[in-house]
């Protein structure tokens, strides 16, 4: 009795796993950890120990090139203030959301752990010196364009400090984190 | 002897124009998207409105659009005058679309047809996403905010999650969708781009 030789399996019908291996790859990976290190920031004890003194020294910090701008703040924990505005810095305004998806979209990517510690220590230091910008900017907003803030504060600035999370990102991958060449089919 | 790699540059790399083109079309995409705004909002309070009475019996919860950018909470069931319980700024649900149009718009070497068929999925996808985050942020306000009727509507299971969800939904996900999408539509490209580049 022979056996017949198993038909070849047309590219079209190709299992949708393997067609899409990398994307569903990267996709579940970069959801796990976004997903993961948001619940974990999310803990009221991880949010007292880390988030906010972590937001405190932000404030530390915008208020120090406050003061350098001729603003004299005062601060009070998370709270810049001024004789004629005050800001608090708040989940959301402290760049750790910004941080995370970089981190998140770093570690998913097919790159060497040499790669993505660089790219993870960069780019987190890159994007804390624009939401430093952006603390500063919303700062003097907020005294001398007070009708600008609300929109400032979200739509603009959020989507400036992600745009320049992603930005770096692609950069990070193309400079320092080219994959390697697929290997040839068997 | 070992042949050396080409060292690559960004500007003339697949990466490179990608940022370039990101770069040239994050300001018209905003304009589009400031203009289309207000009607969008008007869409998402109605819709929304429309999925959460689906949601609650008897229906109490009117959505009630004021000025281009904000929404009222209003319940039909509290007196007239607690009856508007919270205010949405419905712009802030959405104002990720800049990014992923941008994104979308900007992959090099995408015939446009392809590219824009990609876009209107990723927007479709969205608009269910910012529906879902409206069904949230009003669940979010009735379970946790409404201090003692809260409690005696809502359980603690129900509070954290809508609480959870409110917040993971709002921040992440919001903030991670363009990327999220784009490397659903884009990432196996991108890989394919860099080897091709660093094999060269």
């Amino acid at each position: 009795m022979s056996r017949k030789p198993a038909p070849a399996t047309p590219p079209s019908v190709e299992p949708f796993w393997r067609r899409y291996r990398r994307e569903i790859t990267f996709l579940a990976v970069f959801l796990v950890l976004l997903g993961g290190s948001f619940t974990l920031i999310s803990v009221q004890w991880v949010n007292d120990h880390a988030i906010e003194p972590f937001t405190a020294g932000i404030a530390r910090v915008s208020g120090a090139v406050l003061d350098l701008l001729g603003q004299n703040v005062t601060m009070q924990g998370t709270i810049i203030r001024n004789p004629r505005f005050a800001v608090n810095i708040r989940n959301g305004c402290n760049g750790v959301e910004a941080m995370l998806i970089f981190l998140a979209a770093v570690l998913a990517f097919p790159a060497s752990w040499r790669s993505r510690l660089l790219g993870l220590g960069l780019g987190i230091l890159a994007i804390q010196v624009v939401n430093l910008i952006r603390v500063v900017a919303l700062f003097l907003t907020g005294i001398y364009f007070p009708r600008l803030f609300d929109t400032s504060h979200t739509v603009i600035w959020q989507t400036l400090v992600i745009l320049s999370g992603v930005l770096l990102w692609i950069f990070w991958a193309n400079r320092f984190a080219a994959p390697a060449p697929a290997e040839p089919a068997a | 002897m070992a042949r050396q790699a080409p060292a690559r540059t960004v500007r003339g790399s697949w990466a490179g124009r990608l940022i370039r083109n990101i770069l040239l079309w994050i300001v018209p995409v905003w304009l589009v998207w400031m203009a289309l705004t207000p009607l969008y909002n008007r869409f998402l309070a109605t819709a929304g409105e429309n999925l959460l009475l689906m949601a609650e019996s008897p229906n109490v919860t009117d959505l009630l659009v004021q000025g281009a950018h904000t929404a009222h909470i209003q319940r039909r069931d509290f007196p007239p005058s607690r009856s508007l319980v919270r205010s949405i700024r419905v712009t802030d649900l959405h104002f990720h679309l800049v990014l992923l149009a941008t994104l979308f718009l900007a992959v090099p070497g995408v015939p446009w047809r392809e590219r824009l068929s990609n876009l209107a999925w990723a927007v479709l996808i969205a608009i269910f996403f910012h529906l879902l985050l409206l069904f949230f942020w009003v669940k979010f306000v009735y379970a946790t905010q409404l201090g003692s009727w809260s409690v005696a509507h809502y359980g603690p299971v129900a509070r954290n999650l809508f609480g959870l969800g409110k917040h993971l939904l709002d921040l992440p996900f919001k903030l991670s969708l363009p990327l999220v999408l784009w490397a659903a539509f884009y990432i196996g490209r991108m890989l394919e781009e860099l080897r091709g580049e660093s094999s060269a």
